[in-house]
């Protein structure tokens, strides 16, 4: 899952300053499960801007509205209808979502209300961490399950570095080495000879280092 | 007291069950009999129902407050349309026999028509003499209703502090005082008759050692709790007596008037005090912390309930409670400071000590009064030599005259979990042989159907009461009126004088049905006691239930605001014009019902599972027994004897071959359970059975858990690698046939808590200490030169139990005490055995040589079995496996998962005895759910939108009952028939996608914009 | 704005604070008549947007009072409650309102007196704050215009 987090709210006070009439828009998949941006997240963000406003003595139209999926362009064309009516749009979606948005309503002014951060998974109820950066070549298999381009520091690939400290990473007390773990999962697994075998210098490209990337699927494109 | 349209005729019908005692096993027999569809008239002596319980300040072991956990069981006695309540009202006589008795009742008089007091308290105000009095310290409270839930709510006076009732009257608004009011003398045929009377508590004032009553900052536990009580006399702040000032240091004082052989003492231990007394220290611990200091005298610290020691554990280790073991000698008086002196001696030192106190508690038990004695004789049963109800070996609530059952104190010394317990075990007994009354009358019947309002227009019908001078003394009502009249919706408004009198109801459903109204504002008095009765009231006019809101006019505006009438007046219109705002809102709801099953399912064929399924397949319920083992019989078929004396081996033949012979039971041994799906009333489980463990499935409408503990075995002392160690089991074999070996022995040793309230099993396996006695006494029976030994930690032979420990004593059996970091040495040399234990009275350490060697070792939960039931069933289980009730307190028996319920030593470790009582209890549990027929799924649970639903799992993790969950369709499902309703998961769900109906955010919303888009 | 009364919306959970609030009444306690109470069945119901929404239509102040802790009615709903108070403050703060115009509250349903002296206390505390910014804001544009 993508997360997010909401912005400082002055910087959003900032960013709407100049508009009275706001398309608030969230989004009821990752941003939802996250807490940052679905249907209750939208309606506090609201009331906080009515807030804002009303103390200056001002009143601003909120047009709140959560879409199914901001990052597909058929759930984004529901704006349609009011787009028009709004100075501004505030969308609380992930990058993603903003840039549908942007890419569909080219008159439209867009803000982000939330900070995109990363594909993490959820350890409990309000705690997410960091899983997964996207290097499109994953190396899980023979990880043993725990993913070093994401979870160590460095994203080291053959082993820990020497400053791992108590089994943790030198960069706080909070982060595990994720060598430490994989090391650990090898062995409890019974296949700690895997931890031997050298993997080769990571090819960069397909983690984006040669440009955006693209998923064509040629046989679903319609 | 609420009536729907009962019928008369039925008030002379034998089929009713006489409740004597309005305290809360009481009242929960009478609401199980009410449930199970029995017809019950509940009796007490006092003006309102509650008993001791409703004074405590809070209970063991969750320490919580008492009046929140009771008052909606209080009130729910209020609502069943099987229970009759009257309170001030005793039993004279009782004549002919099991189902076809006569009862003479005796009503004192009231002097006040309860169906027209309001509860406003202004005859106290003015009249504060005729308060009644409450036991302990009088709280004085401003009303004179015993606490602020009180059932009935309503007054009574006191005619002899009163010296002319005529001036009461000109105060009574309501005009409910009676000038002249009569002793009603009525008979009435029931069937069967429940005893909850109680016991008296000890009054320590003839103690001259402890104060002679004089002293005023020595009170007893009661006191204390009255004291510490918010409702109490100093609300809640902890102060001494004499001086108003808060005291550093509290002393408790154990077995005061208990387990003693002086004149005013009772033999036996009175079972709750240890408790108490703890609980009362960890209280006052978790309020002052450091600024006091907390000291319990004790004898021996009895925690044998279920979970109990861990409690005692947190007292002495996390609260820091001083236990000191000893029974002190005397309190004196300091007659300046009124501080008080304990003169104590330590069982290892030879001198004694005197320490000062700013407080003492004496924590004193039940004693049987001279009511208890008298009531016996009016009712012709016997009574045992300490004056408490004499009841069957093996059932614990039968008295000796048949058709008469009791429950709670009365029977013997015990605390509110296992009062509850006999309670439903005294109510299926008492149901036995009744009939279930109109069991296909729906209660829908009393009621026109329901108008259709959706769609329609909003027509508010808004009514307030004046409730006397009340509401109208302080606000006036007509301005109220015409503020109201500004909402244009409004179809008629109108001041109704006591709204909740019959005549004004009267007049709103005419004013309803002339205007066609189709919402209802109600300004009055507290929703909490009146919602239900108004509730009704749109039920008889043809309007679903929840279109209708009370808005608190006098609870939280005139009476709070008396002194301030212009801010009263103000706030009566802002907090109508939330009612008004909300109520446009409101949805007509149903509540839905589905039929359910009436077989029942037993897991577990022990005598506990035998019991209850006995009891069920009686009342024509088809029964599943399913038991692992090849034969019935379960861990009793390893005791021989009960510490009474009777035979265990022939009672457990007697219930296998009842059970095997029963034409509504189906035994299946040599069968587990594999799997278990469905819901409350319509439970679907399989089991593989038979040597070939074939599969079949079985539909119940509940389950009866009763797989039982298993004894333990710990690898200690000896025991499976010594020859001749034995448990307490093992020897009471041999005792039975081995009389011979028994007789030749010079010396036995028993050691106690073995294997119990260690690290790794903290609690006390209770049964223990009984069964020490049990042998040790036929040991003596057998050879009265045999020296008996028993090394113990604390004896905890509760209740009347203390008689054989006594008797044990007398016979000259020996007790060495020793601690868990003193524990006994066990060698064996030429098959003798040698135990070395430091004995704390010679202060040295002493060997006894013994020819046998018996281990105390208790029960373990069986964890593998109640593992798996848990996982299969959904049920909490405890730290130690045993399985977790739903509420450890007041529902000792009953199951999270409704439907579902627990009985015998799956619960705790208990006696054969014990075990029965609560077999019967689950099974009356059981009753009561299946005699409704079909499942109500309430109202007030959530609704998931599923387009809305982000399949997120934040309801599942928040849910307080772990009821939601991800369905196969991929949104979360939330069984409204498993919803408690709180409303958390609604609150917490991100994409607003869940909804709690009468609570919806919109009806949240429209209120607070009642509040500030209207008035301002 | 010397002197004004401020209008304060109180979130009471049905089985403590409500019946708190009750016998506050039925013994007499005198409290502020400026405190308005909105039943609910648990605090765990209570929603942040519903604390905003109350600020936002014109309250100086909301508190939500529950069981005591660890005595929920509904085991957890009053720690869920005092969070998302906390929550709602956070919000506050991050607009530069002051955070004390919201407050969670605990009481048993016995303690009509403490019912009675958190009124009273977040009542004053409400009053030397002065009235919601959002009045301050009105009564700026009418000087203006």
């Amino acid at each position: 899952m993508i997360t997010a987090e909401q912005k400082p709210m002055q910087e959003i006070i900032q960013y709407l300053a100049p508009y009275s009439k706001i398309l608030l828009v969230g989004c009821n998949e990752c941003v939802t499960v996250c807490a940052a941006g679905g249907r209750k997240e939208v309606g506090l963000l609201a009331s906080a801007l009515h807030l804002n406003s009303l103390k200056q003595g001002k009143t601003i139209d909120i047009k709140e509205i959560t879409l199914e999926r901001q990052c597909d362009p058929e759930y984004v064309e529901e704006l349609t209808s009011y787009i028009d009516a709004a100075d501004a749009v505030l969308s609380m979606s992930c990058g993603c979502g903003v840039q549908t948005i942007a890419t569909r309503f080219k008159q439209a002014h867009v803000y982000p209300a939330v900070n995109t951060k990363f594909m993490g998974a959820s350890l409990s109820q309000g705690v997410w961490a960091e899983r997964c950066q996207g290097c499109g070549d994953c190396m899980l298999g023979i990880t043993a399950g725990i993913c070093p381009v994401s979870r160590c520091s460095k994203s080291l690939l053959n082993g820990p570095c020497g400053g791992t400290s108590n089994g943790q990473c030198e960069i706080g007390p909070e982060t595990d080495c994720a060598w430490r773990l994989i090391w650990e999962r090898l062995k409890e697994l019974g296949i700690e000879g895997r931890y031997e075998a050298l993997v080769d210098a990571k090819d960069w490209r397909p983690a984006g280092g040669a440009g955006p990337r693209k998923i064509i699927r040629e046989d679903l494109a319609l | 007291m609420q009536k729907l349209n009962k019928k008369d005729d039925k008030q002379s019908g034998s089929e009713r069950v006489l409740v004597i005692g309005g305290g809360v096993g009481g009242i929960r027999a009478a609401l199980d009999l009410a449930e199970s569809r029995r017809d019950v008239l509940l009796i007490d002596k006092s003006y309102s129902i509650g008993g001791l319980m409703t004074q405590l300040d809070r209970t063991f072991p969750t320490n919580n407050c008492d009046l929140c956990t009771v008052s909606p069981f209080l009130s729910a006695s209020g609502r069943e349309r099987y229970l009759d309540i009257k309170p001030m009202t005793r039993i004279e006589e009782l004549t002919g026999q099991a189902g076809n008795f006569t009862a003479t009742l005796v009503t004192e008089p009231r002097y006040i028509d309860i169906d027209k007091c309001t509860g406003c308290g202004e005859c106290v105000q003015k009249f504060p003499e005729a308060v009644r009095f409450t036991p302990g310290l009088d709280p004085r409270a401003p009303t004179c209703m015993r606490y602020p839930q009180a059932t009935p709510y309503a007054f009574s006076i006191d005619m002899a502090k009163v010296e002319d009732i005529s001036q009461i009257q000109k105060v009574c608004k309501a005009d409910a005082i009676l000038s002249h009011d009569e002793v009603q003398k009525t008979r009435i045929k029931v069937g069967s008759v429940v005893l909850s009377v109680g016991a008296e508590l000890f009054d320590p004032s003839v103690l001259d050692n402890y104060g002679g009553g004089q002293c005023q900052n020595i009170v007893t536990g009661l006191e204390y709790e009255r004291i510490m009580s918010a409702s109490g006399p100093f609300q809640g702040s902890l102060v001494r007596v004499s001086d108003n000032k808060q005291p550093k240091k509290i002393a408790w004082i154990q077995c005061v008037g208990s387990r003693g052989i002086n004149e005013a003492d009772v033999p036996y231990c009175s079972g709750v005090c240890c408790m108490y007394a703890l609980k009362e220290a960890m209280v006052t611990k978790e309020r002052f912390e450091e600024d006091i200091e907390t000291t319990i005298f004790y004898m021996d610290m009895r925690t044998h309930g279920k979970d109990y020691e861990r409690y005692f554990n947190r007292a002495k280790d996390e609260y820091k409670v001083r236990m000191i073991r000893s029974r002190p000698h005397s309190i004196i008086e300091n007659s300046s400071t009124k501080d008080l002196s304990i003169t104590y001696a330590l069982e290892e030192e030879a001198v004694q000590k005197t320490e000062d106190f700013d407080m003492v508690v004496l924590s004193t038990g039940f004693r049987a009064g001279k009511d208890a004695t008298d009531l016996a004789s009016k009712l012709g049963i016997d009574l045992n030599e300490h004056n408490f109800a004499k009841t069957d070996h093996f059932n614990s609530v039968k008295t000796s005259r048949p058709g008469v059952y009791v429950c709670g104190v009365y029977e013997s010394p015990k605390d509110i979990p296992e009062t509850m317990v006999q309670a439903s075990a005294a109510a299926l007994m008492a149901s036995a042989n009744l009939p279930v009354i109109c069991a296909d009358e729906k209660i829908e019947d009393f009621f026109p159907r329901e108008r259709d309002v959706t769609g329609q227009e909003v027509k508010l019908g808004v009514f307030v009461c004046d409730c006397g001078i009340d509401i109208g003394g302080v606000v006036d009502v007509g301005k109220l009126i015409d503020y109201v009249k500004t909402n244009s919706d409004v179809a008629v408004a109108k001041a109704v004088g006591h709204g909740c009198s019959a005549e004004s109801m009267a007049q709103i459903e005419s004013l309803i049905l002339e205007h066609g109204v189709n919402r209802v504002v109600i300004g009055g008095c507290s929703p909490r006691t009146h919602e239900s009765k108004f509730q009704d009231l749109l039920r008889r006019v043809g309007l679903n239930r929840y279109l209708v809101e009370i808005v608190n006019l006098r609870d939280q505006n005139t009476w709070a605001h008396r002194g301030q009438p212009r801010q009263a007046q103000e706030k009566a219109c802002k907090l109508l014009q939330i009612g008004i705002s909300g109520v446009r809102k409101n949805r007509p709801l149903m509540e839905n019902t589905l039929p359910m099953s009436q077989n029942a399912l037993v897991i577990g064929g022990g005598v506990t599972g035998m019991t209850s399924a006995l009891k069920l397949a009686d009342q024509g319920i088809l029964t599943y027994i399913i038991e692992r083992a090849p034969a019935l019989g379960g861990l009793a078929r390893s005791i021989r004897k009960t510490i009474e004396g009777e035979d265990v081996g022939a009672f457990v033949a007697r219930l296998v071959e009842k059970v095997m012979a029963h034409e509504n039971i189906h035994v299946m041994t040599r069968s587990i359970v594999v799997d278990h799906s469905g819901m409350p009333g319509l439970f679907k489980t399989g089991i593989q059975t038979g040597l070939r463990m074939n599969y079949m499935s079985i539909d119940h409408g509940v389950t009866i858990l009763a797989t039982g503990a298993l004894a333990n075995r710990p690898g200690e002392y000896g025991l499976g690698t010594l020859d001749g160690v034995v448990t307490q089991l093992e020897l009471d074999f041999m005792l039975e046939d081995d009389t011979e070996k028994i007789a030749a022995m010079d010396q036995v040793v028993m050691i106690q808590c073995v294997g119990s309230r260690e690290e790794n099993n903290p609690n006390c396996s209770r049964i223990c200490c009984q069964a020490a006695m049990k042998n040790a006494l036929r040991i003596k029976q057998i050879n009265p030169e045999t020296q008996v030994f028993v090394l113990y930690r604390d004896i905890r032979t509760y209740g009347f139990q203390e008689d054989y420990y006594r008797e044990a004593r007398n016979l000259g059996v020996k007790f060495v005490r020793y601690s868990l970091n003193t524990k006994p040495l066990v060698t064996q040399e030429d098959g003798r055995f040698y135990v070395r234990v430091y004995d704390f009275i010679l202060g040295q350490k002493i060997e006894i040589e013994a020819d046998c060697l018996a281990l105390s070792t208790g029960l373990v939960a069986d964890d593998e079995t109640t593992e798996d039931l848990a996982m299969m069933f959904h049920l909490p289980r405890t730290l130690d496996h045993y399985f977790l009730e739903e509420h450890v307190k007041l529902r000792p028996v009953d199951m999270a998962v409704r439907g579902v319920f627990i009985a015998g030593t799956i619960h705790s470790p208990k006696t054969i005895r014990e075990s029965v009582t609560q077999a019967l209890a689950a099974a009356g549990r059981a009753q009561t759910l299946l005699a409704k027929k079909e499942i109500n799924l309430g109202a007030a649970v959530v609704r998931v939108d599923k387009d809305k639903c982000a399949s997120c799992l934040v309801c599942v993790r928040a849910c307080p009952f772990d009821i939601p969950f991800i369905n196969a369709d991929g949104y979360s499902q939330i069984d409204p028939d498993k919803c408690q309703g709180c409303g958390v998961c609604a609150a917490d769900c991100p994409a607003k996608a869940i909804q709690l109906l009468t609570y919806e955010d919109d009806q949240i919303l429209a209120k607070l914009d009642g509040l500030f888009e209207r008035v301002n | 704005m010397e002197n004004y009364e401020p209008e304060i919306v109180a979130f009471c959970c049905h089985y403590c604070a409500y019946t708190a609030a009750d016998m506050a009444g039925s013994k007499r306690i005198s409290y502020p008549a400026n405190v308005k109470i909105i039943r609910v069945p648990c605090t765990g119901k209570v929603d942040a947007i519903h604390i905003m929404k109350a600020l936002e239509k014109g309250a100086d102040g909301v508190y939500v009072a529950g069981c005591l802790e660890g005595d929920c009615h509904f085991k957890t709903g009053n720690a869920r409650a005092r969070l998302r108070v906390a929550r709602v403050q956070k919000i506050l703060e991050d607009l530069g309102w002051e955070k004390e115009r919201v407050a969670m509250i605990n009481m048993s349903a016995g303690m009509g007196e403490r019912f009675a002296k958190t009124a009273f206390e977040f009542t004053e505390k409400i009053k030397s704050l002065g009235p919601n910014p959002i009045s301050q804001g009105k009564i700026e544009v009418q000087a203006v215009s």
